[in-house]
C-alpha cells in the first residue's frame, strides 16, 4: 500500500468515526422523511415535490460536509501537531495533501450514495420513472462537493478553519451567482463593474454547471456534452486548487 | 570516536518572525554536532534554546535558512534515510479515534519498511515493551498523558529504526514510567540505534547519555562524551569541622573549598582556631550544576 492510500484510509477512518458525520446523515435522512411528508401535501406534485425537497437534502448534506469538515482537515492536524510524527515517516507533503483529500472525497462518495439510494428507496415507492439523469444529478452534487472540499483545502492550507469556513461559503455563494453576475456585465456601462465582474467569473468556479437536479425531476434529458464539459471543468478546477496546495504547503515551516 | 557517524549537522542557522513584531528572532545561530550509531546523545538546553527548532530543522518540518544535514553518510533528508527514523514529538498529540492498535499499524504501515504480515506481531511486542497490552484495543482519547507519551515512543520504535528523536519523552511519565523508557533508551542503544534525546531531566541525562550537545540561546557550547565535561569541571571539597566554641553536642560544620589551595588554606584556619577537622571529601559536580553554569552564567559561553 503505498503512501497516499494509507493517508486516505485513515482519513476516512477519522471522518467516519466523528459524531459531526452522523449529525449532518440524521439532519439529511430527516430532509429525506420530510420530503416524504411535504409530498403528501401537494393535491398534484406530490411526487416532484418529494424529489426535489429530496435532492436539496442530499446537496445540502454533501455540501456541508465538504465544507465544514474539508476546513479543519488539513489544519487540524497542524494544531494537534499529529502531521509532525506523519511527515517525519517516508511520505512527502504532497502525498499528506492528496491523501486527505481522496479520504474525505470517499466519504463524500459514500454519503452522496447512501442518500441517494435511500431517496431512490422513497421515490421507488411512489412510482418514480428512474432515467440516468437520477444518477448523472447525484454525480452533479458530487462534483460540486469535490470542488468545494478543494477550496477548502486550499484556504485551509494557510488560514484558520473560521476563514476558511467563510472563503468557501463565499466561493459557493458568488460560484451560483456567476451566471446572473456574467449577465450583468454584459448589460452594465461601468467599466470598473465590467472589469472586477469579468475577474471574478473567471477566478470563481461556476456551480450551476452541476446543478441537473431539476433534470430527473421534470423528466428532462441532459446533454452528454454538457456532463462532459462539467466533468473536464471539475477535473480542472480540483488539479489546479490541490497543486497549489501542494505548492503552498511544499515549503511551510511547522512551528 | 569508533562507531559510524549516523547524523552530520553543520552550521545549521534558522531565523523566525515574531507573529506579533514581526521582528527578527535568530532561533539557531550555526549550530553544528554529529550523532553515533549506538550512542544516547543527551541533547539540553534551557526553554527557548532551540532544542525543539533543531529536531525539526533535521525532519525538515521546520527549513533552516542556511546549513548541511547528512543522514547516514549521504546529504539531505530522503525518504529512504526518513524509514531508517523513528520521532516522538515533544507534547505528542495522536489521533484520538484510533485505538493504541491501529494507531501503531497505521505508523507501521506508513514507515515502508517492515513487511505487512509482521506489522500485527510487531504491534503487539511494542504494546506489551511499553506496558499498554492491557489497552491495546481503547482508542487513544481514553489514554492518559502517560499511555500516550509511551504510545509515542513505540510508535516511533515500531519499524526499528536506525535513529531515533525523542523531544522531552520523559514529560508527562510517573518514576516508574520514566524508569522504564530509561530501559527501553538502553535496550534500544544496546541494539546499535542511535538515541537522540531532549530532556529537562538531567540526572536522566546524566545517568543516560554517552554524549551530550548542549545549546544556549541557538549556539552549541559543548559538544562531546558526558564525562568529558564533568572532568571539565572541578570538583569542591567539604570540610566537616568541630568549631572549639559551639556548644557541646553541636552538629559539625560545614567549610567548602573550590580549589586545592584554597582547601589548604582553610584547612590551615581552621587549626589555628583550634576546630577540630572531622572529615574531608570531595562533593562531585551533578550535570545539573554543570548545566546551570552553562546555560545561565554569561562567562561560560564556550565549553567545547
Amino acid at each position: 500500500m503505498n503512501a497516499v492510500s494509507i493517508i486516505a484510509g485513515n482519513t476516512f477512518r477519522e471522518v467516519i468515526r466523528d459524531r459531526v458525520l452522523y449529525g449532518l446523515v440524521v439532519f439529511a435522512l430527516m430532509l429525506l422523511f420530510l420530503s416524504l411528508a411535504l409530498g403528501q401535501l401537494s393535491f398534484d406534485e406530490n411526487l416532484r415535490l418529494s424529489a426535489n425537497f429530496g435532492f436539496a437534502g442530499i446537496h445540502i448534506a454533501t455540501i456541508v460536509l465538504a465544507v465544514f469538515v474539508g476546513s479543519s482537515l488539513v489544519s487540524k492536524e497542524i494544531e494537534k501537531q499529529t502531521i509532525l510524527t506523519l511527515l517525519a515517516r517516508p511520505i512527502s507533503r504532497s502525498q499528506f495533501i492528496l491523501g486527505k483529500a481522496l479520504g474525505l472525497m470517499s466519504v463524500l462518495l459514500v454519503v452522496a450514495f447512501s442518500l441517494s439510494l435511500i431517496l431512490s428507496i422513497f421515490l421507488f415507492l411512489l412510482d418514480f420513472s428512474f432515467t440516468v439523469e437520477y444518477l448523472i444529478a447525484v454525480a452533479g452534487v458530487l462534483f460540486e462537493a469535490a470542488i468545494l472540499l478543494s477550496i477548502a483545502i486550499f484556504f485551509g492550507s494557510f488560514s484558520r478553519p473560521m476563514m476558511t469556513v467563510i472563503f468557501t461559503v463565499a466561493v459557493f455563494l458568488l460560484g451560483h451567482w456567476v451566471d446572473s453576475l456574467s449577465y450583468f456585465v454584459s448589460k452594465s456601462d461601468s467599466v470598473f463593474f465590467r472589469f472586477v465582474g469579468t475577474g471574478v467569473s473567471y477566478l470563481v468556479p461556476n456551480l450551476e454547471r452541476f446543478n441537473w437536479r431539476a433534470a430527473p425531476v421534470y423528466a428532462t434529458e441532459i446533454p452528454l456534452t454538457e456532463v462532459f464539459n462539467a466533468t473536464l471543468s471539475m477535473v480542472g478546477w480540483v488539479l489546479v486548487l490541490i497543486s497549489a496546495t501542494m505548492l503552498i504547503f511544499r515549503r511551510r515551516d511547522f512551528v | 570516536m569508533t562507531q559510524n557517524k549516523v547524523v552530520e549537522v553543520s552550521g545549521l542557522v534558522k531565523s523566525y518572525r515574531s507573529p506579533m513584531t514581526r521582528k527578527k528572532i535568530e532561533a539557531l545561530k550555526g549550530v553544528s554536532f554529529s550523532i553515533y550509531g549506538g550512542t544516547i546523545t543527551g541533547f539540553l538546553g534551557a526553554n527557548g534554546a532551540g532544542k525543539t527548532t533543531t529536531i525539526k530543522c533535521l525532519l525538515e518540518l521546520a527549513f533552516a535558512d542556511q546549513g548541511e544535514v547528512s543522514f547516514f553518510g549521504k546529504a539531505g533528508l530522503s525518504n529512504e534515510a526518513k524509514s531508517k527514523i523513528g520521532f516522538l514529538p515533544e507534547r505528542p498529540y495522536f489521533y484520538d479515534y484510533l485505538t493504541g492498535r491501529e494507531f501503531l499499524v497505521f505508523y507501521g504501515q506508513l514507515s515502508g519498511r517492515i513487511a505487512k504480515s509482521d506489522i500485527a506481531t510487531r504491534t503487539q511486542n511494542l504494546l506489551e515493551r511499553v506496558g499498554l497490552a492491557h489497552a491495546g484495543d481503547r482508542p487513544l482519547r481514553g489514554y492518559s498523558k502517560g499511555m500516550l507519551q509511551r504510545i509515542g515512543i513505540a510508535q516511533a520504535l515500531i519499524h526499528k529504526p536506525e535513529f531515533i528523536i525523542l523531544d522531552e519523552p520523559m514529560t508527562g511519565l510517573d518514576p516508574d514510567g520514566r524508569h522504564e523508557v530509561r530501559e527501553i533508551i538502553r535496550e534500544v542503544a544496546s541494539q546499535g540505534t542511535a538515541v537522540f534525546f531532549s530532556s529537562h531531566h538531567l540526572s536522566d541525562a546524566e545517568s543516560l547519555c554517552e554524549r551530550l550537545v548542549i545549546l544556549k540561546k541557538g549556539e552549541l557550547v559543548f559538544e562531546g562524551r558526558t564525562d568529558h565535561l564533568m572532568s571539565q569541571v572541578e570538583s569542591t571539597w567539604q570540610i566537616s569541622f568541630q568549631n572549639p566554641k559551639a556548644l557541646s553536642g553541636a552538629p559539625p560544620e560545614i567549610a567548602v573549598a573550590t580549589t586545592l589551595d584554597e582547601l589548604q588554606t582553610q584547612i590551615d584556619r581552621l587549626r589555628a582556631s583550634g576546630s577540630v577537622i572531622r572529615d574531608v571529601g570531595t562533593k562531585k559536580v551533578s550535570l545539573e550544576e554543570i548545566f546551570i553554569r552553562m546555560a545561565f552564567d554569561p562567562k561560560s559561553e564556550s565549553g567545547r
